[in-house]
């Protein structure tokens, strides 16, 4: 009896950890909405941050990026192609190489890209600055941690997951068409036809909502995260675990949502 | 009031000069040149222009103390407080690096510090060094 008393009671704990943790992510998203709305945070200062975390982000791993989207979307596209071929239907693979890569694929392996590569080092940044009292330092100073460090990581992270994930769209569809028509121009009114079909308007708004959700994903989980962090040097490591597996989570929920809403 | 404490550390991934010029940039939203420019300026004023680029863990404890003192005086705060220097100036006889520091021509106010009454002697010997 004590032993299923103790079972509900650790479930309970449990269940309340998450709906805390939860709860703090909205209300640090909603008090970072509020701050968009505000016009002194949109300063120099701010967009020069923006730009910073946009080229750490985005732009200095763009070749190592697109290199790794170049391989996938060939080996994907090569392997769509022959079973396609294999029970006669060349006429769908186009549209299934765009379904399966531009849509679902290569958003969600940008977004686990940039989660690995940036998400765990702001997770990492923002628990040192936690426990060695730097967010302390620069309230003293008057200048505010959200405006500074954090507000324009949500941003950078928005905009760099929404490029890369259609820069790689493009790069794929560059690839299915070679895949499909080589370089014979005859192809182009076909493909560009089927293109057209699947990007209505619905498509694209679903798309660059799950891309923006993505980018918020990976860099709101792990700042909370890091926030959440006691004052303890030995916690930082705890805190980033805590953080990737509540991204990874994310992202996967936002991946079915998307899919769910999409096909079902 | 300004403080220049332990508990305060600098941002680690910024350089000293940054430290210090995110206050101007930030709070009265000066460009970045003149924001470094008053940085530097301070740094001078302190006799240390040279740990500019330096970040947090490549100094010594007398130049994190001079980054930490010239983000406290840029502020323009009425009061400037040092907060037990002792365990920010562990490596230099800290009564008469801060009397040297705050006998600069250029450095205006009154700094106040705050320390352990044990140290007392301390200070008696840099007022009196005879």
């Amino acid at each position: 009896m004590s032993f299923l008393a103790a079972s509900i009671e650790s479930l309970g704990a449990k269940v309340a950890g998450w709906f805390t943790v939860g709860y703090g992510m909205f209300a640090f998203l909603a008090k970072a909405a509020l701050l968009l709305l505000d016009r002194t945070t949109w300063n120099r200062a701010t967009f020069d941050v923006v730009v910073k975390q946009v080229y750490f982000t985005a732009v200095q791993i763009l070749h190592v990026f697109l290199g790794y989207a170049l391989v996938i979307s060939w080996l994907i596209i090569t392997i769509i192609l022959s079973t396609a071929r294999d029970f006669g239907l060349t006429e769908f693979a186009s549209e299934m190489t765009i379904r399966v890569l531009v849509l679902e694929l290569l958003p969600f392996l940008t977004a686990l890209f940039i989660a690995l590569r940036s998400g765990s080092a702001i997770n990492t940044e923002v628990a040192l600055m936690q426990v060695n009292n730097e967010l302390d330092a620069l309230a003293h100073c008057k200048v505010p941690p959200m405006q500074f460090e954090f507000l324009p990581r949500l941003i950078g992270g928005v905009i760099s997951v929404v490029t890369l994930a259609s820069l790689a769209g493009l790069l794929a569809l560059l690839m299915g068409y070679l895949a499909i028509y080589g370089t014979n121009a005859a192809g182009f009114a076909p493909f560009t036809q089927t293109i057209a079909k699947i990007f209505d308007f619905k498509i694209m708004a679903g798309l660059l909502v799950k891309c923006a959700l993505f980018g918020l994903a990976v860099t709101l989980i792990p700042v909370t995260a890091g926030l959440e962090t006691p004052k303890k040097l030995f916690m930082v490591p705890v805190s980033v675990l805590r953080g990737m597996m509540r991204v990874f989570f994310a992202i996967v929920a936002i991946e079915v949502v998307s899919l769910a809403l999409k096909y079902v | 009031m300004a403080r220049v404490a332990p508990d305060l550390p600098l941002r680690a991934n910024l350089s000293a000069l940054d430290n210090i010029a995110l206050i101007p940039l930030y709070q009265r939203h000066y460009s970045a040149a003149e924001s470094n420019r008053q940085a530097q300026q301070f740094l001078e004023q302190l006799g240390h222009a040279d740990i500019a680029l330096l970040r947090d863990p490549d100094m010594t404890a007398a130049q994190r103390f001079i980054a930490k003192l010239a983000r406290a005086l840029i502020l323009r705060r009425p009061r400037l407080v040092i907060d037990h220097p002792g365990a920010m100036l562990y490596d230099v006889p800290y009564p008469s690096f801060i009397r040297q520091l705050a006998a600069q021509e250029e450095i205006a106010g009154t700094w106040e510090i705050y320390d352990f009454s044990w140290n007392q002697t301390l200070y008696n010997q840099a007022l009196h060094p005879e």
